[in-house]
């Protein structure tokens, strides 16, 4: 099937069969790598992307389901220069060990702070339930995110 | 008086974290070849079984390259837990298997043109299972009925002891007997096994790995294949975490034996369900404790008697035993004391080394029966520790701790516990904590000790090589086979080197092992030794380059040694010029015919003990069996930290291992040997909603061996929270859980049998 997209701010015509999952769809026909497999299943969050702004899990989306719709994943946000203060909060708060995990935890973050750009503990914690990591226990991650809140005057 | 330090101890930034953030750093998965096929593992259903496998439809699917199978590889038996040639076991391994001994065992590959094919020639692989009976449990392997491999399913057993326990038991006024289990842990690491093999242009064979050891992933895949060592050539990845889930070879041999086979780059990824199935898990164990103490509350006399689920293969059978046994040895000054150690084979997962390497499994139990031991004489659990806790041993070389193992040196348990308590408010909260009891919550407090070692000191060969070379652009290069398992090892080394030389980390590069380029080190990136073992050898190299560049300048310059100083990458006499460490590289070169370079082989001059302690709040829920833990404060004994943000990120992940055994991991088979637990919907890792802040303290008193004070840090981490948790869950409850982890059937269990 023919699928119609916005795939990192550029619109993409491409032919493929609308039963590959979505993680595959990016990482093999899209060449984007930063889309990682954990689970397959919907469990580790490693997959996560943003479908029209929403964070989802690739594993589980078909990508039949993107026709018409946008997809943005940290090259994206990258190259619209949205990435820079999380990756410079990331650094700084040494929320990254093996990395695995991180552009899916990004994402989440970024889909949090569009909807929310301050956050309490609480919802920190709950945007980013969905994305294990096994290095860090959360903290530095959750500090990380904390430092990314719109400051209040 | 403290040594003030340039860069030790600081916060300096790891340099691989943005390409991480921003998805460029790349993993075994996405790395690609021209001409690069796919291999697709076939992995067994049947927990034992004799198997025969048609491949016929799957040939003729379009795209299938190549199926093998057991007759298809050589049959050269291994143990892919040997990680020196030299180290003596027997050999149960095969590249793929004909006779799958657990469900998840490796009996075919199939290779395809691309990860499509190769997916439609598993589905069309027709596989005869020939059943087998199958073990499944300690009662089950210890019938006999069915022997796994050689004899016996005993695969290993040993005792060490101290003193003599039964004169011990009889100065007792109270024994305290415990027993208790831990389960089989996956080690959850979020990317899954993988690797690449290929064959270079001088016909090498060259393995992409996110490994642990690159020298045992070549003596393995070497002498699996029966090829030359020197032509196999192990290059390590960056890793998705390990946490020793990824110290075995397991898809190596495999990918390689199908890269030469076929000529052309293969590469395998495993699913999850594979990963778990199909890999290593932590050893489950069962244990039995009997503590003699006085009434004055000191322990006079201890037994551990412990069993080990060693899984299908033999691979760790001997060595989690023994080091779980040699800890038992190290926390508390027990005059008589004895351990034994059992291991059996069952048709489940193989183990392997995991975090902590049997420090968990020990103080699981043994720090809810030193509670108990407490209680027995009406103390507090805190002080009772403090009472029978080792003292730091005076420094002596060569040093012995009480059953012949190198001393525990600088060992600062007791300042976890004064300090530690201190900072959790450990007096007070006991007095509070039950005052906030409802009918349905209960609060409790817990604590839990523990000890962990550095390397291999003392039980098997423990050197490393190192090459450091001054750069003519002022830059510095560490050739040395270490492997950033994602902690951030090479930050570590960089500080290190850093400080020596007094030149921003930033300057040095040590890229990470390869056995074509980085000097031969013995044991790899495990048991706790990179800090100590490499990090030493690494500062001793440093030490020697730098007085290798004065005596360089004072020759060059024509004046006396003393007053040349180094600082930030600059080199210069009192008086005379000063130069960068680049310009002395190149004038030395030029002028004295000289690299400014150090190659040194370095062997470790000790294994002393490193001590944590946490301290934990919950609540539990009494209905439901949930447990939220509420307070978690971790104290390590880190004789001096290198890096803060690195080594409070090690406490932080750790904490997260030891509290998800102590509630919520856990691996299950059913009595056929079925994996119940394949995926993270039912194998259930603490989320960031139930992950308690970590309060981490760090008690620095400097290790006389380490490099600039420093011990290990990253696996003790994973030992005490959870027993801390488990103890104030039975605080908070009355009962006397344990048998990890604590789910919420297991507390209802407790609690419906307190109140029949
Ligand atoms: S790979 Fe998609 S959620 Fe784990
Ligand atoms: S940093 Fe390794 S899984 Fe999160």
């Amino acid at each position: 099937m023919e699928i119609n997209a916005v795939i990192n701010g550029e619109k993409v015509k491409v032919t493929c069969h609308p039963n590959k999952r979505l993680i595959d769809f990016l990482r093999e026909d899209m060449g984007i790598i930063s889309v990682k497999e954990g689970c397959g299943e919907g469990e580790c969050g490693a997959c996560t992307v943003l479908l029209d702004g929403k964070a989802v899990t690739s594993c589980t989306i078909l990508t039949g389901q993107i026709d018409g719709c946008e997809i943005m994943t940290v090259e994206g946000l990258d190259k619209i220069g949205e990435l820079e203060p999380i990756t410079e909060s990331f650094v700084r708060n040494g929320a990254v060990q093996c990395g695995y995990c991180t552009p899916g935890m990004v994402i989440s973050t970024k889909a949090l702070l569009n909807a929310n750009p301050n956050p309490t503990e609480e919802e920190i914690k709950i945007a980013i339930e969905g994305n294990l990591c096994r290095c860090t226990g959360y903290n530095k991650i959750e500090n990380a995110i904390k430092d990314l809140k719109v400051k209040e005057s | 008086m403290k040594t003030e330090f340039q860069y030790i101890g600081k916060r300096v930034e790891r340099q691989d974290t943005a390409d991480k953030v921003r998805g460029k750093t790349k993993y075994v998965g996405d790395m690609t070849r021209a001409d690069m096929l796919y291999g697709k593992l076939l992995t067994s259903d049947k927990a034992h079984a004799k198997v025969t496998i048609d491949k016929t439809k799957a040939m003729m699917i379009k795209g299938v390259v190549a199926v093998f199978t057991n007759e298809d590889v050589p049959q050269t038996p291994y143990n892919s837990n040997q990680w020196f040639p030299g180290a003596a076991t027997a050999e149960d391994e095969y590249v793929l298997h004909k006779i799958a001994k657990h469900v998840g065992d490796r009996i075919a590959l199939v290779v395809g043109e691309t990860p499509e094919a190769a997916e439609k020639g598993l589905n069309e692989l027709v596989v005869f299972y020939d059943e087998l009976p199958v073990v499944i449990g300690f009662e089950e392997a210890k019938k006999n009925e069915t022997v796994i491999f050689g004899t016996s399913n005993l695969a290993f057993e040993k005792s060490l002891a101290c003193g003599e326990i039964s004169e011990g038991f009889d100065r007792a006024d109270i024994i305290i007997e415990d027993s208790g289990s831990t389960p089989k842990v996956h080690h959850s690491a979020i990317e899954n096994h993988s690797c690449l093999a290929e064959i270079d242009p001088f016909g090498n064979l060259v393995v992409w790995s996110p490994c642990q050891v690159v020298f045992q992933v070549q003596h393995i895949v070497a002498k699996a294949l029966g090829i030359p060592y020197d032509k196999t050539r192990v290059i390590k990845t960056t890793i998705g975490g390990s946490f020793g889930g990824k110290g075995i070879p397991i898809l190596e041999p495999v990918c390689a034996f199908a890269a030469i086979k076929l000529n052309r780059p293969v590469q395998i990824v495993m699913e999850r369900k594979d990963s778990v199935a199909g890999t290593r898990s932590r050893n489950a164990t069962i244990q039995k404790i009997r503590t003699g103490i006085t009434k004055e509350g000191r322990i006079v006399a201890r037994e551990i008697v412990s069993e080990f689920d060693g899984g299908a293969y033999l691979t760790n059978a001997a060595a989690v035993a023994m080091a779980f046994g040699k800890k038992a040895f190290r926390l508390y000054k027990i005059k008589d004391q004895k351990y034994t150690g059992r291991t059996y084979f069952t048709n489940t997962v193989p183990g392997g080394a995991c975090r902590g390497y049997g420090s968990p499994q020990l103080h699981a139990v043994s720090e809810i029966n030193i509670n108990n031991a407490a209680k027995a004489v009406g103390m507090d659990p805190v002080q009772f520790r403090i009472l029978n806790a080792v003292d730091p041993q005076e420094f002596i070389l060569g040093a012995k701790d009480d059953i012949g193992m190198p001393g525990i040196g600088n060992a600062r348990i007791k300042d976890c516990l004064i300090q530690g308590s201190e900072a959790f408010d450990w007096e007070n909260k006991k007095i509070t904590v039950s005052s906030k009891n409802t009918n349905r919550f209960a609060y409790g407090i817990g604590v839990a000790a523990g000890v962990h070692g550095n390397g291999y000191h003392g039980g098997f060969p423990d050197y490393t090589n190192v090459d450091i070379q001054v750069m003519p652009d002022n830059r510095i290069m560490v050739k040395m086979g270490i492997h950033d398992l994602g902690c951030g090892t090479v930050l570590t080394m960089q500080q290190i080197a850093a400080e020596a030389l007094s030149i921003n980390p930033k300057s040095i590069n040590v890229p990470q092992a390869d056995t074509f380029t980085s000097p031969y080190d013995s044991a790899g990136t495990q048991a706790s030794r990179v800090t100590f073992v490499n990090g030493g050898a690494l500062k001793e190299a440093a030490d020697l380059l730098k007085e290798k560049m004065i005596t360089s300048y004072a020759k060059l310059f024509n004046c006396s040694v003393d007053a040349i100083s180094m600082i930030d990458g600059t080199i210069g006499h009192e008086e005379g010029k000063k130069i960068s460490y680049g310009e002395l590289a190149i004038l030395s070169e030029a002028k004295l015919e000289t690299t400014l370079k150090i190659y040194l082989e370095y062997k470790s001059k000790g294994n002393p003990a490193v001590y944590a302690v946490s301290f934990a709040e919950v609540k539990v829920d009494k209905y439901t069996g949930l447990v939220e833990v509420i307070d978690l404060l971790a104290v390590q004994d880190a004789g001096q930290v290198i890096n803060m943000t690195l080594a409070e990120g090690q406490v932080e992940g750790g904490a997260h291992m030891s509290v998800g055994m102590a509630l919520s991991e856990e691996i299950k088979y059913d009595k056929q040997g079925n994996l119940k637990t394949e995926n993270f919907s039912k194998y259930h890792l603490i989320n960031a909603p139930s992950m308690p802040k970590v309060r981490t303290l760090f008690i620095q008193d400097g290790e006389p061996l380490g490099p600039y004070g420093a011990k290990s840090i990253g696996e003790l981490a994973a030992v005490t929270p959870g027993p801390a948790v488990m103890n104030a869950i039975n605080d908070a409850l009355g009962t006397n859980i344990s048998d990890y982890p604590a789910t919420p059937e297991r507390i209802i269990e407790a609690l419906s049998r307190m109140r029949s």
